[in-house]
């Protein structure tokens, strides 16, 4: 096994600028385990900044992975809408969760207001870490989306889906409010960092088929997102990373229509769920855009050592073939219990297998 | 005219329509229908042709949720004219989401489709501690325990609770779903079924019950 010509971070750089690096880089999507390496209950990272940053920083520096300190969540929009999130610092929790939704009627709909970015629910923690990172000559972070994940928070998923069918113009009445406050969000990232230094994040598990039909995503999602995209890469961001999370195999077409009617402009990251094999992703995007994936989570907690590192050799062979670039991660994120040894077998299967000529 | 009447039953609780539920349920009742005949061959029938759609990638959880409402709406109107011999001692589950976790969407889909097909569910909801599933399954003499979780930190509380009712509750059959499950690793916790989603969990314990002989 030769020797790393690069460090974390120039690796990635590397792939992002569309260059071939020393070997793949290394991704683990990490969050929740970052807090359990250092020591710390879940919950910190997600209310302490500066603890947040520094166990994120920590983290991967023992590890010796490439990605940085970032900060999100699947719950968000309720609480920056004005409801109530729970924080895990309970045994079994591992991530923030809705407490009051802010729409538990249709009068409130109506009621509804765009927070303002700066005092909003989690912004201001998502924009401390993202100074830190700033402060550091790393990317600042923000998170971008998915529109319908924040309504399905901020009114409640069974709400959301069933108004989807029987009021929906109630759910683009929120959907638009969404849409509102991650422009502005957007805004005052790139406005505090400027455009060339911010990463924007997006992801959601409503949006995935276990749930939506293509069809409902082409008529609650897709409309929102193009909008949030254009704007984005209007305002100079060049990196977007896209998180379809869960199984949106049949959400592909409009994830490609979203490239294409945005021009192909910027570099985007794809992380789709381990549903979706990395041959489809390469066809749909390999031309201008990065591959992440896509290890299945739950082996990270559960496999041992050697199977994990054969899951990222043979997820390695499959995406190092992407023309435009490969990084290798778990397809959402590392779940917080996996053993550190396991961990490791991402930056060992990239030593090994990931190098290139 | 009692076909048509239960077809559109089924019908109306395929497409969700809870007026039309609710109006064919009061026609069934007029007509002398019986009204358990009606549930069974009306409303379970529509949310069993849900359940197979939902399974075929034909319909998604929005469609099933108002699925859901048209036929708890047409069940307000047949329930309090069940004779009960004829409604015999339902299997019993008990359903819960395990501690530490709220996302129920799964659960809830379970539940709806279980009391679709006949079972009696006692759903102790979300974020259940492990000593609350051993203790309903006592008390209510369950025959299934469903577990579900959709975070992998809670999942790991399923196999504490599932060595608890082998000991404590033998015959009881245990299963498990949800987000980062698998069969591999239902089978490493001890569960006796893995389903993968809400349709396959009707068929995984009718399966698992006949094996016992209760079906």
């Amino acid at each position: 096994m030769s020797a790393d010509r690069m460090k974390p971070g120039e690796r990635l750089v590397a792939v992002l600028m569309g260059q071939k690096p020393d070997r793949v880089p290394v991704s683990p999507f990490i969050l929740g385990y970052a807090a359990k390496i250092v020591g710390l209950p879940i919950g910190d990272l997600y209310t302490d900044p500066k603890k947040s940053f520094r166990a994120q920083l920590l983290c991967a520096e023992m590890h010796g992975y490439d990605s940085s300190p970032m900060y999100g969540y699947a719950a968000v929009g309720a609480w920056e809408f004005g409801g109530k999130v729970g924080f895990p610092y309970e045994p079994g929790q591992s991530a923030p969760y809705v407490i009051k939704e802010p729409v538990e009627s249709e009068e409130d709909v109506d009621r509804l207001e765009v927070p303002d970015p700066k005092n909003a629910g989690s912004v201001p923690i998502a924009m401390e870490i993202a100074r830190q990172c700033y402060a550091s000559g790393l990317p600042a972070v923000f998170q971008s989306g998915e529109v319908l994940t924040y309504a399905g928070n901020i009114m409640g998923p069974t709400r959301l889906l069933t108004w989807m069918i029987r009021k929906p113009e109630l759910v683009h009445k929120v959907c638009k409010k969404v849409e509102e406050f991650l422009i502005a969000c957007a805004e005052y990232f790139t406005s505090t960092f400027g455009a060339d230094r911010c990463i924007a994040f997006a992801g959601g598990p409503i949006e995935s088929n276990k749930l939506i039909s293509p069809k409902q995503f082409e008529e609650f999602v897709y409309p929102y997102m193009l909008r949030i995209h254009r704007k984005i890469l209007d305002m100079g961001v060049q990196i977007i990373l896209e998180h379809p999370c869960a199984d949106q195999n049949k959400n592909m077409p409009w994830y490609r229509k979203l490239r294409e009617e945005c021009g192909w402009r910027g570099k985007y990251v794809w992380n789709f769920g381990p549903e979706t094999p990395l041959e489809t992703q390469i066809a749909q995007f390999g031309e201008h855009d990065v591959i992440m994936g896509n290890v299945d989570p739950p082996s990270f907690q559960f496999r041992s050592f050697e199977e994990v590192l054969l899951l990222c050799k043979e997820n390695i062979e499959r995406g190092i073939k992407n023309p435009s670039g490969y990084i290798l991660g778990p397809g959402c994120e590392m779940p917080p219990l996996a053993p550190p040894i396991n961990v490791y077998a991402m930056i060992k299967a990239s030593r090994e297998y990931g190098r290139y000529g | 005219m009692k076909e048509e009447i239960l077809r559109g039953l089924t019908d109306s609780v395929v497409s969700g329509d809870v007026e039309k539920c609710v109006q064919y349920a009061k026609r069934a009742l007029e007509a002398g229908i019986d009204a358990y005949e009606a549930i069974m061959e009306g409303c379970a029938r529509g949310m069993s042709l849900v359940s197979e759609k939902y399974e075929k990638g034909e319909m998604y959880v929005p469609e099933i949720l108002c699925s859901a409402e048209a036929m708890y709406a047409a069940m307000d109107v047949l329930k309090p004219h069940l004779k009960t011999e004829r409604v015999g001692t339902p299997r019993k589950v008990v359903l819960g989401v395990v501690r530490g976790d709220i996302h129920d969407i799964g659960k809830n889909l379970v539940k709806l489709m279980m009391e679709a097909a006949g079972f009696q569910v006692i759903d102790l909801g979300r974020d259940v501690p492990n000593e609350r599933f051993v203790e309903a399954v006592l008390k209510e003499g369950a025959d299934i325990c469903g577990m579900s979780a959709l975070m992998t930190t809670s999942m790991i509380f399923m196999p504490e609770i599932i060595r608890e009712l082998k000991q404590k509750a033998p015959a009881t059959i245990t299963m498990v779903g949800g987000g980062p499950l698998s069969q591999e690793l239902a089978k490493a916790y001890g569960a006796d079924g893995y389903a993968k989603d809400a349709a396959a969990a009707i068929r995984v314990a009718k399966e698992l019950l006949s094996r016992r002989g209760g079906m």
